[in-house]
């Protein structure tokens, strides 16, 4: 990863970070802000809604306690107890109940059953335990209807004043639509009513239809079920986010208030849901500017990181270039030197340091090409003078010789002459040597197999390894895969054959010798092994050094003409080798393309 | 001597206007109200004043000649020929005859007849039928089959209404009929002179009218005759004149006998009687009463829980659809029968269902011989009748047994008809069928 898309990724990392951190500070603190004013009005209208259900309580008990009063009841009151017939007021609790204005009405029996019922006139004869429970105050009741509804309604019980034993009014009125309608409702606020039914006190059971709202049907009711049903079982006021459909604006802050009789059973919740439209809208509002700042902060980022590119990562890039050039031999290269100081001076320091190997390479080559001259010179000095030296003893001789009689002179002569012409026959070699190696031929590349190198070395030197000094096994290691390469045939020969000539100098008393063949990816391998002494890691190190030899009468030319005909081919040959483990000349030459 | 003599002639002079008062006066409106329609069927009040039928019942339930002046059966009762009574003419002075006669009883029974054609021979109506039909002469004094003119003289269709009996259609506007006396009706000019009906009038402003004059006959339902006494109304009640029955589908959720007699088990007859009827039904458990049948004491009447449970064998039944046919004391009782079947376990639901399993309903109870009563009851109630060959009592208790064993009639109570009067009507009586026999009755204050 470069430095630009480092610099890249952590600008906007930290933009967006930074962004992500305050947007969700201002989100919190916004929600915290509606959750207490939800909170506020929540409480705000309970305390009226309680306010509310004691005045209706009020009225309640106050029309009971008026129609207990009535002479009209207490005369039929009076003619119950006397007569002990009830029947002629089946249709009464209808008539008074019209005329208190009240819901619910029934006349109980001092039986305790049911002699008139408004809302349920069938019901005479049945008993009302209810009407036992005289309170001060009204009360929450579920009440059940002809049509298998239940009503819930807000109750008082009274006796019939005069009458004994006595003859109970159960007087009522309906908490329903109506009373939520008369209730003070703020805007963004909906509140329902769910009524439990009788038989429905088993929390699974949820009828929508037991819901209401002001206007009807309450929007989403079925979601309201998990809220109801825990403030059911714990009885007390419990509050929840609902979302009524997918779209998160569309969702309720909703406090389920359990509205409980007096033995503390749950007749009815209460339930008042504030729409979060607001909050949502705003947190979508500040997550759409997070967005923004966001997405200019990252913007800016990459203009950041492009500029701190151009500033730092360009010059150091152009200095991993330049490197890579000085690498590639090219000790010309040169970085300019402009940038932050740190910058500009390490391209100082790297263009001193191009230039001094620059100067240091000349001077290398300077003093290897005095070397070299040296080396040429000592090792002519060295070829020249061993025939230079019985040429001299034989012009000696053949001087001295003058004095011998003409017969002896005559053989001393023609010996004389014979050695003469062996010894500068001889120089003649040498000179011959030098002079190929300085004429070594241009290749003319073809294409060949590798296989076809290896076994015309192979071919043409098997018989001679049969030595009586020692004889020498040659053997062959070739790849079966093809191994095309473009060479001169004769050259590649030419090398293959010193190697091998080498080898077998290496080995006077016998041993192995392997050619092998093999790919090494788009490279082909050559080897040219022995089992001879092998080498120390210093003559591995000078080997192909022209004129280095470790041989008694060598020119040191022989691997310098290989290392050259390798070169001239585009590969490298390298050695391989430990004292007395033989040595491995390995010859990299690239394959052919095909 | 003329002490004795003036104390003779004072004596006669204050008994003369006693026997006045004893004896009808002609003249006078007598002013009826209605909570229904006068024309309504059956039943309609106008109807019994402006139609006759061919018989007509005593009040004994006797079959008395009416339009048809004697009758013979044939065939075992499969053919009947009635003999049509000579000069009646309608209001709109066509003669009646026994094609205008036959024509008015086809259009009045189209279908599902009690017979299967009707034959004009002279002055004769021949009805014959593949079954016996030992009833026709009672059942052809119901109000089903009054005759109404349909074959103008002209071949024309005549104006609606126009019968032969003792009232003429005089005028009709809105809820207010006006009818007149027919001078030359067959049975002899009725004592008033008009009657004017005003229907669809609520109960509790009938009686208010009442009582301050404005009307002479008012509508007193049977639930309400102790409140109208109470109320210091003259109120005139008909001996049994409805049977309140439960009508059971044999479809549906009621498709199995048991389940249909679990609930009959289930209905408690004492307090439709005793509460909603206010004691003014009689309780019944079968389809006759017991002053007509002598055996409805053998069916139960009691309501049985235990027995309805036990009938339903913890079977679960879907939700039962209970209906009346009319308001008030009806759909009332048909609540309370919806809190009995609930109590049996039952899920019961009251409302105006379009095919309900249950039907809450009064069916009309003329007077007259039990088989001939049984069969105008389940031919009201839309039921195949059974043919008693032998109309003695225990052939009608069988009959009658396999019936209600059928659990598709559930017999409740008897009901009574009940009218409140006026101060100025005098001789009003209930007919056999349980109205008022308006056509007998005179006005006090007549001129």
């Amino acid at each position: 990863v470069s430095l630009r898309q480092r610099l890249l990724l952590l600008f906007s990392l930290t933009v967006a970070a930074a962004v992500a951190a305050v947007a969700w500070t201002v989100l919190v603190r916004i929600r915290t802000v509606f959750d207490q004013r939800d909170q506020q009005e929540t409480a705000l209208f309970v305390s009226q809604f309680q306010r509310e259900f004691q005045q209706r309580s009020a009225e309640v008990t106050a029309a009971v306690d008026h129609l207990a009063a009535t002479e009209r009841a207490r005369s039929m009151a009076f003619e119950i107890v006397q007569s002990g017939d009830s029947t002629p007021y089946l249709t009464e609790a209808q008539t008074m109940a019209q005329d208190a204005q009240l819901d619910f009405l029934e006349i109980v029996g001092s039986d305790g059953n049911v002699v008139s019922s408004a809302q349920w006139p069938a019901r005479f004869g049945y008993p009302e335990p209810i009407a036992t429970q005289i309170g001060a105050t009204a009360f929450l009741k579920r009440e059940e209807l002809p049509d298998g509804s239940v009503a819930l309604g807000l109750f008082a019980v009274r006796a019939i004043r005069g009458a004994e034993p006595a003859i109970h009014l159960i007087g009522g009125r309906r908490l329903d639509q109506s009373f939520l309608h008369d209730l003070p409702v703020a805007p963004g606020m909906t509140i329902g009513l769910y009524s439990v039914n009788a038989g429905d006190q088993s929390l699974a059971v949820f009828d929508p239809k037991q819901f209401v709202g002001v206007t009807g049907d309450v929007p989403g009711a079925g979601h309201y079920e998990t809220l109801i049903n825990k403030a059911r079982i714990s009885g007390q006021p419990t509050s929840g986010t609902l979302y009524l459909t997918a779209d998160r604006s569309d969702s309720v802050s909703v406090t389920a208030i359990p509205l409980n009789n007096q033995a503390g059973v749950t007749m009815a919740v209460l339930t008042v849901a504030l729409s979060r439209t607001g909050l949502v809208e705003a947190q979508r509002h500040i997550r759409a500017i997070a967005y923004g700042v966001a997405a200019g902060g990252i913007l800016l980022g990459i203009a950041f990181s492009l500029w701190i590119a151009a500033r730092v990562s360009r010059p150091i890039e152009q200095l991993a270039r330049a490197a890579e050039e000085v690498a590639e031999g090219n000790w010309e290269a040169r970085v300019p030197e402009h940038g932050p100081s740190e910058v500009s001076g390490l391209a100082q320091s790297f263009n001193h340091m191009t230039s001094e190997l620059v100067t240091q390479r000349e001077q290398l080559v300077q003093s290897e090409r005095v070397a070299a001259w040296r080396e040429l010179a000592r090792r002519l000095a060295h070829e020249l003078k061993n025939p230079l030296f019985p040429l001299q003893l034989t012009v000696e001789n053949l001087v001295r010789a003058r004095a011998l009689p003409a017969e002896e002179f005559d053989e001393v002569f023609r010996e004389s002459t014979t050695t003469l012409s062996m010894e500068i026959a001889n120089l003649k070699a040498i000179i011959g040597r030098f002079s190929d190696f300085s004429k070594m031929p241009k290749p003319e590349l073809e294409r060949i197999d590798a296989k076809s190198v290896i076994g015309r070395a192979c071919s043409l030197y098997a018989s001679v390894g049969d030595r009586p000094e020692g004889p020498i096994r040659c053997e062959t290691e070739i790849a079966h895969e093809p191994m095309p390469m473009m060479a001169d045939s004769e050259l590649l020969h030419r090398a293959i054959s010193n190697l091998v000539l080498n080898a077998m100098d290496a080995m006077p008393k016998g041993g192995n010798l392997t050619l092998s063949a093999k790919p090494a990816g788009d490279k082909i391998e050559l080897r040219v092994s022995d089992t001879g002494e092998g080498l120390t890691p210093e003559e591995c190190e000078r080997l192909f050094t022209p004129y280095y030899t470790t041989k008694q009468h060598g020119t040191g030319l022989g691997l310098a003409i290989v290392q050259s005909v390798v070169a001239d081919h585009g590969g490298t040959i390298a050695v391989e080798s430990r004292a007395g483990g033989g040595a491995t000349f390995i010859i990299t030459l690239p394959k052919a393309e095909r | 001597v003329y002490r004795r003599f003036a104390i003779s002639v004072l004596l006669l002079a204050m008994t003369l206007p006693l026997a006045a008062r004893t004896r009808p006066r002609y003249g006078g409106a007598l002013r009826v109200e209605l909570a229904g329609d006068p024309w309504q069927k059956p039943g309609g009040i106008a109807r019994t004043l402006v139609f006759d039928g061919l018989t007509t019942r005593a009040l004994d339930g006797t079959v008395l000649p009416a339009l048809a002046t004697d009758w013979a059966s044939a065939d075992s009762d499969h053919r009947w020929q009635f003999h049509v009574r000579p000069g009646v003419r309608f209001h709109d002075g066509t003669g009646l005859t026994a094609t205008n006669a036959a024509a008015a009883l086809n259009i009045a029974c189209p279908s599902n007849c009690p017979w299967n054609a009707i034959h004009v021979v002279g002055a004769w109506l021949v009805f014959t039928s593949d079954g016996p039909m030992p009833n026709l002469p009672a059942m052809l004094a119901g109000d089903e089959f009054r005759i109404v003119l349909t074959l103008g003289a002209d071949g024309k269709s005549p104006s609606p209404n126009i019968g032969t009996g003792p009232f003429q259609v005089a005028s009709s506007a809105n809820d207010a009929l006006t009818l007149t006396a027919n001078e030359n009706c067959w049975q002899g000019r009725p004592f008033v002179d008009t009657i004017e009906i005003r229907g669809h009038r609520p109960i509790h402003d009938q009686w208010l009218d009442v009582s301050v004059g404005r009307a002479d006959v008012a509508e007193v339902p049977a639930e309400n005759v102790r409140q109208a006494q109470q109320q210091r109304l003259n109120v005139i009640v008909s001996p049994s004149a409805e049977l309140l029955v439960l009508e059971e589908s044999s479809t549906g959720a009621l498709a199995s006998p048991q389940i249909r007699a679990a609930v009959a088990a289930a209905v408690d007859r004492s307090a439709l009687s005793n509460v909603i009827f206010q004691k003014q039904g009689e309780i019944s458990g079968g389809l006759l009463p017991q002053s007509l049948s002598g055996y409805a004491f053998l069916f139960p009447t009691d309501q049985d829980l235990n027995k309805s449970h036990a009938l339903r064998g913890g079977l679960t039944v879907g939700t039962l659809t209970l209906a009346a046919d009319s308001d008030g004391a009806m759909q009332l009782a048909a609540q309370r029968i919806a809190l009995n079947l609930r109590e049996a376990g039952f899920n019961v639901q009251t409302g105006n269902a379009e095919r309900p399993d249950l039907v809450l309903r009064k069916l009309p109870l003329p007077a007259g011989s039990p088989a001939a009563v049984l069969e105008e009851l389940l031919r009201s109630a839309g039921q195949p009748s059974p043919v008693v060959a032998d109309p003695g009592i225990a052939a009608m208790y069988k009959a009658e047994r396999e019936l209600l064993d059928r659990h598709t009639l559930v017999p409740l109570l008897d009901l009574p008809r009940a009218y409140a009067t006026g101060a100025r009507v005098r001789d009003l009586r209930i007919a056999a069928d349980g109205f008022p026999d308006l056509a007998d009755a005179s006005l006090e204050d007549a001129p």
